[in-house]
């Protein structure tokens, strides 16, 4: 079964990992852009993250996203923390020094886009941590993100160093699935209304 | 490692599942102590001991502990303080507390600095943090006073009666005890 989709955007795609992606993201793991992020040494560790991005797509914890650009791998998108049931979850992307920001933004809004319309999640955290390209925070409020926290070496770059981070959050202004019979709520619950052969009016026939 | 302590006036101590049931159901039947979580109170006793329960399995795998504080002489409950979500890897935990209407500001601050340097010395974290909803009186006065940053709010952390709570959120770090 498939729970990770293809997805374009202008100038790309994203798509779910396989495991011929392995040497292509050993390449992008060379140049990992988190500080004190260590470069990766051993490829076993991508074969299981292929594994463990399908498991947790199945199990609604997270998504992973292969970024393809000319069909070459130059990064990732990454949806971490996923709470279902508070309809929230984070996000990162990870990339190799061409990923542009208009590229990394594009990539962003699609796969964010398919979450709130498929899982109904309305709320996206995204952490940008110091010592990362600045510009991020830029694209981050370009796309509607706003601050919410200045988190004091919340992250760790070293053995006994530590980074602020920065946690931007985006709540869309949509309505939340209310739990319902069928046909009930049918305008923020289309999927209830199987009747409905076209959800895009929120499912009323 | 001795995950017991005194504190001052008080003790501080790991609970045990087959003692603590009534007067942890005590501390937690009030909405009160727990609206800043935010958390529903308790309403019947098992829900106690269920607690204790979970306590315990959170604490083998060393995930969270939580202490119940007590008078040094009267070992009467006056709160219960843990810690969550201990991240080695960051090197960081979250704060969580319940306190009785004994448990003031003088009293935390004999209680707190000793569950700090528990948490920074013996458990070698850096950073400690606190998340509560937003608002909430007088736990945010509290904190400040005992020496937590506050960093910001997060917005919409979690569904709580129909709507969605933003979480204030403070922390405390190793070296803001220099």
């Amino acid at each position: 079964m498939k729970f990770t989709p293809e997805l374009s955007f202008s100038g790309g795609r994203v798509r779910p990992l396989t495991y011929d992606d392995v040497d292509a993201l050993f390449e992008l793991y060379q140049q990992p852009e988190l500080p004190g992020q260590r470069v990766l040494e051993n490829k076993d560790n991508l074969v299981r993250m292929v594994d463990l991005s399908v498991q947790m797509a199945a199990t609604q914890r997270g998504m992973m996203w292969a970024l393809e650009v000319d069909d070459h791998i130059i990064g990732m998108v990454s949806a971490f923390d996923w709470q279902p049931s508070l309809l929230r979850t984070m996000l990162r992307v990870d990339g190799l020094p061409q990923l542009t920001l208009a590229q990394r933004s594009a990539a962003l809004k699609t796969c964010m886009d398919f979450m709130a319309d498929k899982y109904h999640l309305r709320n996206f955290g995204y952490q940008w941590i110091e010592g990362q390209n600045d510009a991020i925070k830029t694209m981050l409020t370009d796309l509607g993100f706003q601050q919410s926290a200045l988190m004091r070496d919340a992250w760790r770059s070293g053995e006994q160093s530590f980074a602020n981070v920065v946690q931007f959050n985006y709540v869309l202004d949509k309505k939340k699935p209310v739990a319902g019979r069928l046909g009930e709520n049918s305008d923020i619950n289309p999927g209830q209304n199987l009747n409905a052969a076209d959800h895009s009016n929120g499912g009323d026939v | 490692m001795n995950w017991n302590f005194p504190a001052g006036n008080f003790t501080l101590r790991l609970p045990l599942v087959d003692q603590d049931g009534a007067a942890l159901y005590d501390l937690l039947k009030e909405q009160t102590r727990v609206d800043h979580i935010p958390r529903l109170a308790m309403s019947v006793e098992a829900q106690a001991l269920d607690e204790l329960r979970r306590m315990a399995m959170r604490f083998e795998t060393r995930e969270a502990a939580f202490w119940l504080v007590e008078g040094a002489y009267d070992q009467q409950l006056l709160a219960r303080i843990g810690i969550q979500k201990i991240n080695w890897m960051l090197s960081s935990a979250q704060l969580q507390w319940e306190l009785s209407d004994a448990a003031d500001l003088p009293v935390l601050q004999e209680i707190m600095p000793a569950v700090l340097n528990f948490c920074f010395a013996e458990l070698g974290l850096h950073r400690i943090e606190m998340r509560l909803r937003a608002g909430s009186e007088p736990h945010e006065t509290l904190l400040q006073q005992l020496g937590f940053h506050y960093e910001g709010c997060l917005p919409a952390q979690v569904e709580y009666n129909d709507s969605s709570v933003d979480m204030a959120l403070y922390s405390f770090l190793a070296s803001d005890r220099d």
